[in-house]
């Protein structure tokens, strides 16, 4: 208790507050521009941090990956271009709502829905996390191959109006997932002996091409039209953007079931908050049932995906933290910096060196109360972005997503990508297929194909491996079960009586 | 004629200052890009803005680092084998992507193609088991194996990569077969490991200890010699398994880079891991030095790499 003190005590000197605010309003901005990530962003202090006293260094580290991933769907809500994958779910319905002049509602909600998710994966983290970094280990190849084809079932809930184009679209996202090396073998696939596509068709480019050049797209070609007729930024609409006592309530269960998805995915490896928000977006729409306008601008759908996609990050802290293992990429950067300022990570971490832990506790708790702060001044200014003309607003969202696609690798192929799956998306905009299901598919079905192979390849070939374990077993018939119930209720709707 | 003298003297002595540079010495005139083969922030990045920061004041231009990750490094490596070779291009190698890779898969290059500037580090590899496995010693390890041929798994990086390798090769002296499931990197090999889904890996040194005092593993052999974190550890080599394998790291350029640049670029990036700054740095990111010249890094990596091959060729 004196060590936590002590830390509390250093946290709360003027400038490491300052350091923190600083570096909170850094995280929002790189995490709102389309293609530059967290992952990058911190990345690009640990130089920097590495030369800082140790209280600075986590401070700086910890709250950069605290506030990009809601920076990122700041971008997602306005412009439908996600600062960052995780806030790809967030931009179906939280576009939808700006563009009945809701943005600013949007906003609030999402901020609103963040912090409940930071913080809800935080308790867990300070309370939990030796527990559960353990239950976490008991996932191994042929659970995670069970709960990656679980998540395939969110097809159903992304597709719209036709589920053959749902399909289609998640087809394609497979068949696209293919490219690269394999993941048994390291032979190459579909690279024609290109060895920048060996980690196959890169996911950032790809994922700003699917959507913000997209949109781009979309405005050139309708020539610009003016946002001022959807967004009107008068006194009346404050009243609109207001959130009432019963959107509370609305948002409140979504929220907590978002929490609980986002931290399960978090504590799993190589899963990741952009499936946790979809996977959290899914089950609101089917708790909401017929009452929901999901794909529309439904506040339940941005309160699930953005409590979702935090609470993923902070519970991705707990086997970093319990165990010495990185949860995803940006985890494992902040263990390689932990090494390079003298702190061994590990699972003996809390017994060696407990005010690095503090720290980080108390760093990803004050920085998330900073970004509520922050988010309520910034969310007044931001809307005004849509006062913009779109004729000067979308070059230079194209540029800075080509720069943003560039930046990831310094590799021009990745260019190509984000424009082929900008030009793809608007196509398919056109004909009114979904690009959601083709963008989840690609996520899921590298980890899923791995996964299945690490188990054959320990069952030394047996299909069996998958049906002698509980867990998998229970997947595979949930999968089967959410898939007939969608295909019925399909035929409801398709076949009136 | 004293004034002759004086000034023949000084001509003399302006012409020997300068003979070094002008004659036989190469000089950059350009920036020095150094390619880090993986994204910043991890490990070889780390190595690499440590020299750059170090060598930096014997240079007369920047010294630049520029990520060009993909491929598990063999992207960045591709791209040097076969740039201009002008000594401005420099590759921080040594590792999965010299050594190993190439031996098992096609690529755009071969380890042939490259040119040794100098070896910065060696990084060792600590075989694990998981604690209650009953697999307490190699002996432990061949035995089972023994029994039961493909029975034990171990869990590797990624297909390709220098754990694999290590595998083989200790997999071939031993005589065992094992069955291989590769990972996408160390960590998730280990989550697998101590969830009990794999039956060894490889770790650092530093990790290895970690994980044994806290319970988690055995510590079985390290796979090249005695590491300073595992004093009592065996290695490999000792325990009469010949393999020597271990993860390094340091400056390779076009292997049709010229003489003089090379000795330049050898001589200048030597000074830097001699200074005060690298003594610091180094100390600081718990890097283990283990410089070697041009020539010394350039037979290190022929020789892990062709037993690598002779691995895979069993």
């Amino acid at each position: 208790m004196d060590t936590f003190l002590q830390v509390l005590a250093a946290q709360m000197q003027p400038s490491v507050l300052l350091t923190m605010a600083l570096c909170v309003v850094v995280g929002m901005i790189i995490g709102a521009i389309p293609g530059l990530t967290v992952s990058i962003a911190v990345a690009l202090a640990v130089p920097i941090a590495i030369f800082m006293p140790r209280e600075y260094a986590f401070v700086m580290l910890a709250s950069l990956y605290a506030a990009g991933v809601y920076g990122g769907s700041v971008s997602a809500i306005l412009l439908k271009a996600p600062g960052t994958p995780a806030s790809a779910a967030t931009a179906i319905d939280g576009y939808a709502m700006s563009q009945q002049g809701l943005s600013r509602k949007a906003l609030n909600i999402s901020l609103l829905a963040s912090t409940f998710g930071s913080m809800f994966s935080i308790v867990l983290l300070v309370t939990f996390a030796p527990l559960l970094a353990n239950f976490a280990l008991k996932f191994g190849p042929v659970e995670m191959a069970g709960l990656l084809l679980f998540t395939y079932t969110i097809v159903g809930a992304v597709s719209g109006d036709s589920m053959v184009k749902g399909l289609f679209s998640a087809a394609l996202g497979i068949a696209l997932a293919t490219v690269g090396s394999d993941p048994m073998l390291g032979v190459p696939r579909f690279t024609y002996g290109n060895t920048s596509l060996l980690d196959g068709l890169t996911y950032i480019p790809l994922l700003v091409g699917l959507f913000a050049i997209a949109e781009v797209l979309k405005h050139a070609s309708e020539r610009f039209p003016s946002w001022s007729k959807k967004v009107s930024l008068s006194t009346a609409d404050k009243d609109r953007n207001r959130l009432t006592r019963q959107d509370y309530r609305t948002i409140a269960m979504p929220m907590v079931r978002g929490s609980l998805i986002g931290s399960f995915v978090g504590l799993m490896p190589g899963i990741g908050s952009t499936i946790s928000a979809f996977l959290a977006y899914a089950d609101a729409k089917r708790a909401a049932g017929a009452s929901g306008r999901f794909g529309e601008g439904d506040i339940r759908a941005v309160a699930a995906a953005e409590s979702s996609n935090n609470a993923t990050g902070g519970a991705t802290f707990i086997p970093t933290l319990a165990l010495g293992i990185p949860g995803d990429a940006v985890t494992a950067i902040i263990l390689g910096a932990m090494v390079m300022l003298g702190v061994q990570p590990g699972p003996l971490l809390f017994v060696t060196n407990p005010d690095v832990v503090y720290t980080i506790y108390i760093v990803l708790f004050m920085s998330t109360v900073m970004m509520v702060i922050i988010g309520l001044v910034a969310t007044r200014a931001l809307v005004w972005v849509l006062a913009i003309p779109n004729l000067y607003l979308m070059p230079v969202v194209a540029l800075t997503c080509v720069a943003g696609s560039f930046v990831v690798r310094n590799n021009v192929l990745d260019i190509v990508v984000m424009l082929a799956a900008g030009i793809l998306a608007f196509i398919f905009g056109r004909l009114r297929i979904p690009v959601a299901p083709l963008l989840i598919s690609f996520i899921v079905t590298p980890p899923f194909e791995e996964a299945v192979r690490q188990s054959l390849a320990y069952s030394r070939g047996s299909m069996m491996v998958f049906l002698t374990n509980w867990f998998s077993v229970a997947a595979i018939v949930v999968s089967i079960a959410v898939v007939v119930l969608v295909a019925l209720s399909q035929r409801r709707r398709t076949v009136p009586a | 004629m004293r004034a002759l003298k004086t000034m023949a003297l000084a001509a003399g002595l302006i012409a020997a200052s300068m003979a070094p540079s002008a004659a036989d010495e190469w000089t950059p005139e350009r920036p020095i890009n150094i390619i880090v083969g993986f994204a910043a922030g991890g490990g070889t990045d780390a190595t690499a803005r440590l020299i750059a920061s170090a060598a930096q004041e014997f240079f007369p231009v920047p010294l630049v680092v520029v990520n060009r990750p993909g491929a598990s490094g063999t992207l960045a490596a591709e791209l040097v084998a076969n740039s201009e070779p002008n000594g401005l291009t420099l590759l921080v190698g040594g590792g999965s992507e010299s050594t190993s890779v190439p031996n098992h898969l096609k690529t755009n290059y071969s380890l042939d193609q490259l040119r040794g500037v100098m070896r910065v580090n060696r990084e060792h590899m600590v075989i694990v088991t998981k604690a209650d496995s009953g697999l307490e010693t190699a002996a432990d390890i061949v035995e089972k194996a023994k029994a039961d041929p493909g029975g034990l798994s171990y869990g590797s990086s990624g297909p390709g990569g220098i754990l694999h390798s290590a595998f083989l090769v200790f997999e071939k002296e031993a005589g065992i077969e094992m069955t291989h499931v590769p990972f996408k990197g160390g960590a998730p090999a280990l989550a697998a490991l101590l969830g009990g889904h794999i039956d060894m890996t490889i770790l650092t040194p530093a990790d290895a200890a970690a994980q044994r005092d806290a319970g988690n593993v055995n510590v079985i052999a390290t796979t090249s010699d005695r590491a300073e974190q595992l004093p009592d550890t065996a290695s490999l080599q000792e325990l009469g398994y010949d393999v020597n394998i271990e993860n390094m790291k340091g400056l390779v350029v076009s292997a049709d880079t010229p003489d003089e640049i090379v000795a330049y670029l050898e001589a200048n990036f030597a000074k830097a891991m001699e200074s005060e700054t690298f003594a610091v740095l180094a100390k600081r990111a718990n890097i283990t030095p283990g410089y070697l010249d041009g020539q010394g890094f350039e037979q290190a990596m022929q020789k892990m790499s062709g037993s690598i091959k002779d691995a895979l060729a069993n």
